[in-house]
């Protein structure tokens, strides 16, 4: 079953120009379970898909089915509610809030889902020791690495048991080592049955994935 | 004397109001009287029509007078509330009318005596001098001093007043500034690794600063002047009155400008001043 | 994780700008505050300077109240009348003179003289010696004189001094009479520097020896014409009731409750300090909303990275909008709350300022705590605080998450 597909989907922008197809007439579905890695040259449109997959974004034309729904008939609190509790995201810049630690960025997508306050302890607890900063807590993002503000960013998306883990160049601040990392954790939530659907330059981690799609001038071509 | 006739005169006007301008000898010869423009649109009456003054509620007393002109009473910022309901006839007539018959006195005394001396400067001697001949006699220099002028303190009011909003604005100001000079915290740490030197961005936001006020100032003062067209009119109209409220002069522009540009200089070089003397490594964000 | 609470902290990590937010919000606010102060402040201290009196109906021959001074006709015996209906309980009779006094052959100052049939416990605070006694038959003229007179003459109680009348309208010298300082005392109603006295009805009388002020009395109190008749009304009926009989009695007069004389003179003589007062706040309040707005919508500006990243976590619009909601409160909430005792101390100032103009009694104050200006002044603030909230919060309803995100991976 696909936890997302989508059908026949175009993204056009509007230029001075005239309209620019960022996705043009892409069809994808990411089955239960699935870890699927898109790639391709630098604005082929992959981040565009990704936008539209993890219903940040509204295709032009086409449909994006979450879990058998169709979110454009959905209102955008029902959208807002599938990307808190369906969909986890991971951006390449990290965005974690600058002024909570570790912890607090967790907490915090938990919080906005009103899971109790002992329940959300407990399952920040269990996510740090998972991302293996169970020691860093407490630490504003400041005070931590690249790749430590991303393992914080990966705990923070998987907060809710999304079906889906969304990943935006996860690795393309960091460095080859701590890229490598990175790609351990996701073999991991793949593992434990999560889907996952990534965008990357990193051939590494694109490797990992159980399915690689190339995308070329908005277009999949395999 | 004065007194007694503005209480009386209105009581009487509704009857001038019904006099006609004439071309009876009688009316012709009625001594003159200038009329406030607020009195004759209330009285109803214009130049040329006869009207009535009496110096008591009872109208025992009084005289006929022909409207020999309108006009727009001063100004007066002490009274700007009143109405100015008011005339002016020649001396004599006005003596005339209210001098009390049984004193003696009454038709030689007056209320008050403008006196234009050669030097001015002379007052306050004169005054004196006019005082310990004549006691009981007030003599007031129509320059006051500052310390003894209503309107003197009214100005250091408003000068508090002004420098509390200065002090307010500038906080907002360097608030913004702080804001500005955060926004760019990359960009100074990466001039200052390629090695532009700390007086080159020192200069850059001073000037920066010094646009900023220049044109704040400029706005400021825009503002200024069209406020106070909008605060002129809606007074004057509100009191009726020719009276200027708001005068924005070009001293007090001047000053505004003189106060804004050093403020605006100053926090911006204060906003930027932790990117300027701080470690370089340290102002790489995180 | 209330949003209150997330608030808090992102105002906490940026401490600086939020710290000057609130300064100058603070003093903004403080203007404000005062602004309100001022608007009812003169007019509550008028209104307590007329009560302090005793008496709350004021009796005058003219229309307005007494710049100009008509005397009352037959003062003594309406003053009788009035006593006599149900709804007064006592009256006084006034009269102001201007005068000359000599405290010796060379030296003498020009000084309103006050002459009252009140026996005792007028307007005035006793600095040292006696009242005025009720008993006149040994003493035919004592005087109260102000401080300030008693200082630059060198007079104290006890003193004698001689007493000239300059009564308006007679133009003929009066003789001068000897009085005896029985009291220095402060007048309410004087200013700082007035030279002010007070006597008996009886020596002023004295003093007039006019033929055209007939006796026009009962057996045994002197006739006089008042400038002013004071009445106190029976609590039970209050001042209009009197008022009301008043007008009954003599409705050629103009009688007025001290309620009366306070909104003559908000309409008159206070009107600048009303339009002031009422100038100075809006700008207060447009000025503090728009520099508040400003500083939001600049700080969200900042942050539109990491709001789109919150929005594509789930966090819904509503969240969002209450934290900058919350954000602006704390701003606008803090200063205001620091504004009170910053805006009471900068109405000292400016009160002490402002009683410098000249003529103005001593005990009015233009800056008056009242509950009902700290009620509006937080009312302004709140309204203010969600004012400028509004903008920064239609900015991240409206923003593109997508392409939020592309623009901050591309800056």
């Amino acid at each position: 079953m696909s936890v997302v597909e989508a059908r026949r989907v175009t993204r056009l922008f509007p230029m001075a120009a005239g309209p620019v197809a960022a996705v043009r007439d892409v069809s994808l579905s990411v089955a239960d379970g699935e870890y699927v890695a898109v790639s391709g040259p630098s604005g082929c449109g992959k981040s565009t898909l990704l936008h539209l997959v993890g219903v940040v974004d509204q295709p032009t034309s086409g449909e994006i089915l979450f879990e058998s729904r169709d979110v454009a008939a959905l209102k955008e609190a029902e959208r807002s509610r599938i990307r808190l509790v369906r969909i986890g995201f991971v951006f390449q810049r990290f965005f974690l809030l600058p002024m909570l630690t570790a912890r607090e960025n967790i907490e915090l997508p938990q919080a906005e889902a009103r899971v109790p306050a002992a329940d959300r302890r407990a399952r920040t607890r269990e996510l740090l020791e998972y991302v293996g900063l169970a020691d860093r807590a407490d630490h504003l993002p400041s005070q931590l690495s690249g790749g430590e503000m991303q393992r914080v960013a990966i705990a923070r998306a998987l907060a809710n048991r999304p079906a889906l883990l969304v990943a935006d160049e996860p690795t393309g601040e960091l460095d080859e080592q701590t890229g490598g990392h990175i790609a351990d954790l996701f073999d991991r939530v793949h593992a434990d049955g999560t889907a996952i659907l990534v965008v990357t330059h990193n051939p590494v981690l694109a490797a990992r994935a159980s399915r690689r799609l190339t995308m070329k001038s908005g277009s999949l071509v395999s | 004397m004065s007194r007694w006739f503005r209480v009386t005169a209105i009581a009487l006007l509704s009857a001038a109001a019904l006099a006609h301008a004439s071309d009876s000898p009688v009316d012709a010869q009625a001594p003159g009287v200038l009329l406030s423009r607020q009195l004759a649109a209330r009285a109803h009456v214009s130049i040329g029509d006869t009207v009535t003054f009496a110096a008591d509620p009872e109208g025992t007393r009084r005289v006929t007078l022909r409207v020999a002109g309108i006009y727009e009473p001063t100004p007066d910022p002490m009274r700007f509330t009143a109405q100015r309901l008011e005339a002016h006839l020649h001396l004599p007539d006005l003596v005339a009318l209210v001098a009390d018959g049984a004193d003696p006195a009454a038709r030689e005394a007056v209320d008050a005596i403008n006196v234009k001396l050669t030097d001015p400067g002379d007052a306050a001697r004169f005054g004196a001098e006019l005082a310990a001949r004549a006691p009981g006699v007030a003599v007031t220099p129509t320059s006051r001093a500052r310390d003894d002028d209503p309107f003197a303190v009214l100005d250091r009011f408003h000068v508090a007043i002004s420098a509390v909003t200065v002090i307010g604005a500038t906080a907002f100001l360097l608030a913004l500034m702080v804001i500005r000079a955060e926004e760019r915290r990359d960009t100074v740490a990466i001039l200052r690794l390629i090695g532009i030197s700390r007086r080159s961005l020192l200069a850059a936001v001073a000037i920066e600063g010094l646009l900023i006020a220049v044109v704040g100032a400029i706005f400021g003062v825009l503002t200024a002047f069209a406020a106070e067209g909008l605060v002129n009119r809606v007074f004057q109209a509100r009191y009726d009155t020719a009276l200027v409220f708001l005068r924005v002069t070009p001293s007090i522009a001047l000053r505004s400008v003189a106060i804004a540009l050093p403020l605006g200089v100053a926090a911006g070089i204060g906003a930027s001043w932790p990117l300027l003397r701080g470690e370089i490594l340290s102002l790489f964000r995180r | 994780m209330t949003s209150l609470w997330l608030a808090w902290r992102t105002t906490k990590r940026y401490r600086v700008r939020a710290v000057l937010a609130v300064v100058g919000v603070a003093v903004i606010g403080a203007l404000l505050f005062d602004m309100l102060l001022l608007s009812r402040g003169l007019l509550a201290s008028f209104a307590d300077l007329l009560n302090s009196g005793g008496f709350d109906v004021r009796i005058v021959g003219s229309e307005g109240m007494p710049i100009v001074r008509l005397p009352i006709a037959g003062s003594t015996r309406l003053a009788n009348e009035l006593r006599a209906l149900p709804e007064v309980r006592d009256v006084v009779l006034i009269r102001i003179e201007r005068a000359t006094l000599w405290s010796n052959e060379r030296t003498s100052r020009p000084v309103t003289l006050v002459g009252t049939t009140q026996a005792s416990g007028g307007p005035y605070t006793i600095v040292r010696g006696d009242d005025l006694p009720r008993d006149s038959s040994f003493d035919r003229c004592p005087i109260l004189v102000s401080r300030h007179l008693a200082a630059s003459l060198g007079v104290e109680p006890g003193s004698s001094v001689k007493i000239s009348v300059n009564p308006d309208g007679v133009r003929s010298a009066l003789p001068a009479v000897s009085c005896r300082v029985t009291g220095v005392v402060n007048f309410f109603f004087a200013s700082a520097g007035e030279n002010s006295v007070a006597t008996t009805m009886t020596a002023l009388q004295q003093a007039l020896s006019v033929p055209a002020f007939a006796p026009d009395a009962s057996a045994g109190e002197p006739g006089v014409d008042a400038d002013l008749i004071l009445a106190a009304s029976q609590p039970a009926t209050g001042p209009a009731a009197a008022v009301r009989a008043i007008h009954r009695v003599r409705p050629d007069l103009r009688a007025y409750s001290n309620e009366d004389v306070v909104a003559l003179f908000n309409q008159n003589g206070f009107a600048y300090f009303r339009q002031i007062s009422f100038v100075l706040s809006s700008l207060t309040t447009v000025f503090a909303f728009l520099l508040v707005a400003t500083l939001l919508t600049v700080s969200v500006n900042q942050r539109l990275g990491e709001i789109a990243a919150l929005r594509a976590l789930g966090i819904s619009r509503g969240r969002i909008a209450s934290i900058l909601l919350w954000e602006s409160a704390l701003l606008v909430g803090g200063g205001a709350l620091l504004a009170l005792p910053l805006g009471g101390l900068l109405a000292l100032g400016l009160d002490h300022l402002l009683r410098q103009m000249p003529g103005l009694p001593e005990r009015l104050h233009f800056f008056v705590f009242q509950w009902r200006a700290v009620a509006t002044h937080a009312a302004l603030f709140g309204v203010t605080a969600a004012a400028a909230a509004a903008y920064p919060m239609w900015l991240t309803a409206r923003l593109p998450i997508a392409a939020t995100l592309r623009r901050e991976v591309v800056g």
